[in-house]
């Protein structure tokens, strides 16, 4: 006989034939067996650990200038570090496929159509259901993950936290920050009003920024704080953050405001509680406060 | 006039004619772009002195600044695009209608450029092949009008140690930056490809409406002049979202854009109306939609998009113009508009503009695999699924735009929530790019090649897309280099790569002539490694706090902005070599067959180059598209280790 299996088709009063599917372990093991399906796998774990220096990489590149310095900035790092982690096996595996296309399955070149020898797949039920629900289950893991970070973060900055998870003694720093075309100002408003270009807190002190600006929008970034809103005329929007690192960190205006945009940047002093009392002080704040 | 009842013989039918007056085409004889040059720049001229005698002296603007240099350029500017339109003919068939006098066959066959040769790329031609031809170089000159400004902001950004450009110049050239390239960016695919081959594929003759066929071109022409005369009056400065109202301190220059923007989608309304229209109803006979290919699904979707999209951006310029010229205040937070009016309107623009970029692009590279893989599309309904769902979800996503604008923190959760829905439907399309890839054999042709780039640059375009659309990430990286690098991941690295390798597929049909592949492939990849290093090390820079738009920054930043700078030299180098390509194999390069790649879909059963009309006998399409392959070998194989079981069964699997 011939490599070709012609089996009888089957009369209608014939009885069903048993089937002899073979058992899904088997199939797992059967297309393993592959060459090409080994091949994907273990280029899928090589990429995969190429990539995986990248979770730490994005992190020092973020921490080049002493952040995180509060809370929010960890949070965010955190965020970071875990969406990294879980895109680099899809990663890897999508460039595993492009990677074992090149070397791995065969290839022709020439100006000449050639004959078609590649298998007619046109659908693979398997294949497309594992694809959806890995996919899904990450933007379900995603979604989760972002909204509970995001309710955090929230409640890191507008001062929604319990109270018994209030830190230390003092009350709220409040700061309002205005920004013109192109200078920041920030006026503390429990220190009589005092104002200053530089941008002073006291390391774990809540603060609460009231922030606006004059003409055009502007966006206030606390780098390492992780702090970033925008700052509109006519409205006051409301962030606030609780620095934990002492330091000099960077204001910097993230939103294109004119000509002088580029020097639109400011610097952030992070003292000592009575450091910052005492500068407060030599400002002419504070006396009542 | 006569009585007589003429007849025309169309593909054997004798048609009845209304009376023919004069020679055929009429007064479109005689207009031509020359004619429409003359026309534009007279009413221009002629508006701009108009209005400059007409407006009192001592006018100024709401923001105290004199008022005539805005009156005399938004003047001029709409006598450019009327008399510009109407020089180039572009009113005389409705004004025919008026006069009551009917279009006959010959008419037609002449408004269509037949017998014109080379003169009919240069007139208010309908025959869509003319019109994809005539997108094609206007996309190449917008692209290339945007690339060298991308190449002097690198520059700026290079030297460090200097400002090259005065700060007010720098941002002008972001701005036109920008918007030229997204303007490029939608008709890359949309224009060329979906105008001369969308029609063919489907087995249509023409487009449902030649005439505004022509017009959505002819306006874009109009358009683009408005947009490169803004630098010479002040330029955009406020990047290209423009946001209030820091654009309405801005020189006279921002009303070019504004311009550009309402006769840009004028352009695109009409054009997406008319390809929505001609693949609902000119499909060929027997074209069902499961034998529909994939890159009219992709067409179909952008055009639904821009459709509803575009008018939320042109009444946004409207409104910014009106608050201009007339003093209003829809914009202006002091006298009681909003800002957030603005970002809205801008974003319900802007985002689904994104997909209108990347479906047709991807659209087009599901279209070339099949052929280059000789393989069926792996999962067409995945496909179609992908791109239903991408326009389900384009429109309810726009606000992730504005996280950190203060406009409304409470719905940040659910914009949270539907973009990253949206990786669902997008990573679809991926499982059908890879699925095509799987087992298949390569023929290695320049334009196949293009879907490594594009799949390499969708997964960190994609990846870093996540990061963006977390709140709490966007918090730190919002509005700094990191976005940047993001998107120009998404529309340059798989938009614009795929759009090439789309043109390389189409180019011996458009042209007539094989394109020079070995430079082509040269120019490709030499852009792919600038790209990765140009926007690689942007990553990093934003990553360390650069933000977006500035012209100096921290020394922080110098080296990943050096590195950038000599990328982005490279994709220059890279895309002018794939220009060249294309340019000399236009007018040297050998003829091309009519089918060189072995293709089994419609347009490529089409002589080369393609006749007026396309079709002397309408086809009629019997199968599913994509009929490449051969067998599964490992069907036989499993049959041959575990027996008779079900052989389909196992096959399926592979």
């Amino acid at each position: 006989m011939t490599t070709t299996d012609i089996r009888p088709s089957g009369q209608p009063d014939e009885p069903e034939a048993p089937t002899n599917r073979p058992p899904s372990m088997h199939r797992v093991k059967m297309w393993l067996r592959r060459p090409y399906a080994r091949g994907i796998l273990v280029l899928t774990v090589v990429i995969g650990f190429l990539l995986l220096p990248l979770c730490w990489l994005l992190l020092a590149a973020m921490n080049q200038t002493g952040a995180p310095a509060s809370p929010i900035m960890r949070d965010i790092e955190q965020t970071v570090f875990v969406f990294t982690l879980i895109s680099i096996p899809i990663t890897a595996f999508v460039f595993a496929v492009l990677v074992y296309s090149l070397l791995g399955w065969k290839h022709i070149s020439g100006d000449e159509v050639p004959a078609d020898q590649s298998p007619a797949i046109r659908s693979n039920t398997i294949g497309v259901v594992m694809w959806t629900a890995v996919s899904s289950l990450l933007a379900f893991f995603l979604v989760v993950w972002g909204l509970v970070e995001l309710a955090q973060i929230t409640a890191n900055s507008y001062g929604t936290i319990p109270a018994d998870e209030q830190p230390g003694d003092s009350q709220a720093l409040i700061v309002n920050v205005t920004g013109q075309q192109w200078v920041w100002t920030f006026e503390y408003p429990q220190y009589d009003g005092i104002t200053s270009e530089t941008l002073y807190l006291a390391k774990d002190r809540p603060v609460y920024f009231n922030v606006t600006s004059k003409d055009v929008i502007h966006n206030f970034w606390a780098v390492e704080l992780g702090v970033k809103i925008d700052a509109n005329p006519g409205a006051i929007t409301q962030t606030g953050v609780t620095p934990d690192k002492l330091g000099n960190f960077n204001v910097r205006c993230a939103e294109l405001c004119g000509m002088h945009h580029a020097y639109m940047e400011t610097g952030i002093q992070v003292l000592e509680k009575k450091d910052f009392n005492s500068w407060a002080r030599e400002m002419g704040g504070g006396k009542t406060a | 006039m006569s009585t007589a009842t003429a007849t025309a013989n169309v593909f054997g039918s004798e048609v009845p004619q209304p009376a023919q007056h004069g020679q055929p085409g009429g007064i479109m004889r005689r207009l031509n772009f020359v004619t429409g040059l003359i026309g534009g720049l007279a009413l221009a001229t002629i508006a701009g002195v108009v209005t400059n005698i007409l407006t009192p002296s001592g006018a100024s603007t709401a923001t105290f600044a004199p008022a005539a240099p805005d009156y005399v350029y938004l003047a001029v500017l709409l006598g450019w695009v009327i008399g510009f339109m109407a020089g180039m003919g572009a009113f005389v068939g409705p004004i025919r209608w008026l006069l009551g006098r009917d279009i006959t066959h010959a008419d037609a066959e002449y408004l269509a450029g037949k017998d014109l040769g080379w003169k009919r790329y240069w007139k208010f031609t309908t025959d869509h092949k003319v019109v994809g031809v005539q997108y094609l170089i206007m996309v190449m000159i917008i692209l290339g009008f945007g690339g060298l400004l991308a190449m002097l902001i690198r520059t700026e950004l290079g030297v460090t140690w200097a400002e090259v450009f005065s700060p007010s110049f720098y941002n002008s050239i972001i701005g036109t930056h920008g918007i030229a390239m997204i303007i490029g960016m939608i008709i890359v695919v949309m224009g060329p490809i979906a105008n001369f081959i969308v029609p063919i594929m489907i087995g249509a003759r023409d487009m449902a409406f030649p005439r505004l066929n022509a017009l959505s071109l002819w306006l874009l022409v109009a358009a683009t002049p408005c947009l490169i005369s803004s630098l010479f009056q002040g330029g955009v400065q406020d990047g290209w979202s423009v946001y209030q109202p820091l654009a309405s301190q801005g020189p006279p220059g921002m009303l070019g854009y504004q311009m550009t923007i309402i006769v840009f989608a004028f352009s695109t309304g009409v054009a997406s109306v008319n390809l929505m229209v001609t693949t609902l109803t000119m499909r060929a006979k027997g074209m069902t939609w499961s034998r529909t290919p994939i890159l009219v699904y992709g067409v179909f979707a952008a055009a639904l998009m821009g459709l509803y999209a575009f008018p939320f951006y042109q009444y946004s310029q409207i409104l910014a113009m009106s608050d201009r010229i007339f003093n209003t205040s829809f914009f202006d937070p002091l006298e009681g508009g909003s800002v957030w009016l603005y970002e809205n309107l801008f974003w319900l623009l802007g985002h689904p503009e994104v997909y209108v970029i990347i479906i047709p692009s991807a659209a087009v590279l599901m279209e070339i695999l099949p052929v280059f893989y000789r393989k069926p599309l792996f999962s067409f309904n995945f496909a179609v699924a992908g791109i239903v769902g991408v326009v389900a979800l384009s429109g309810l996503v726009w606000a992730h735009h504005m996280y950190m604008t203060g406009w409304a923190p409470a719905v940040n959760y659910p914009f949270m929530l539907s973009t990253e829905m949206i990786s669902i439907p997008v990573g679809f399309l991926v499982l059908v790019a890879i699925g095509t890839m799987w087992r298949g054999v390569v023929w290695t042709r320049l334009p196949v090649m293009a879907i490594y780039a594009v799949i390499f640059n969708k997964m960190i375009g994609g990846v870093t897309g996540i990061y963006l659309s977390d709140v709490p990430v966007d918090q730190y990286m919002h509005g700094s280099m990191f976005v940047v690098a993001h998107f120009h991941y998404m529309l340059m690295g798989a938009g614009l790569f795929g759009a090439m390798g789309g043109v390389a597929f189409y180019f011996s049909k458009m042209t007539g002539r094989m394109l020079d592949e070995r430079a082509g492939s040269i120019g490709l990849w030499t852009a792919f490694v600038g790209f990765q290093i140009t926007f690689g090390s942007m990553f990093v820079a934003g990553l360390q706090g650069q933000p977006r738009r500035v012209l100096q920054f921290d020394s922080l930043f110098n080296i990943s902005n050096w590195i950038s700078t000599i990328g982005a030299y490279i994709i220059g180098i890279g895309m002018l070599i794939f220009l060249g390509a294309i340019i000399s194999s236009w007018m040297y390069g050998e003829k091309a067959t009519s089918n060189p790649f072995g293709s089994k879909s419609l347009e490529w059963q089409t002589p080369t180059p393609v006749p007026l009309e396309n079709f002397a006998v309408l086809p009629v399409v019997t199968e599913k598209p994509y009929d490449y392959g051969v067998p599964d070998p490992y069907q036989k194989e499993l049959a041959a280790v575990d027996g008779d079981f079900d052989t389909q069964k196992v096959g399926s699997q592979s």
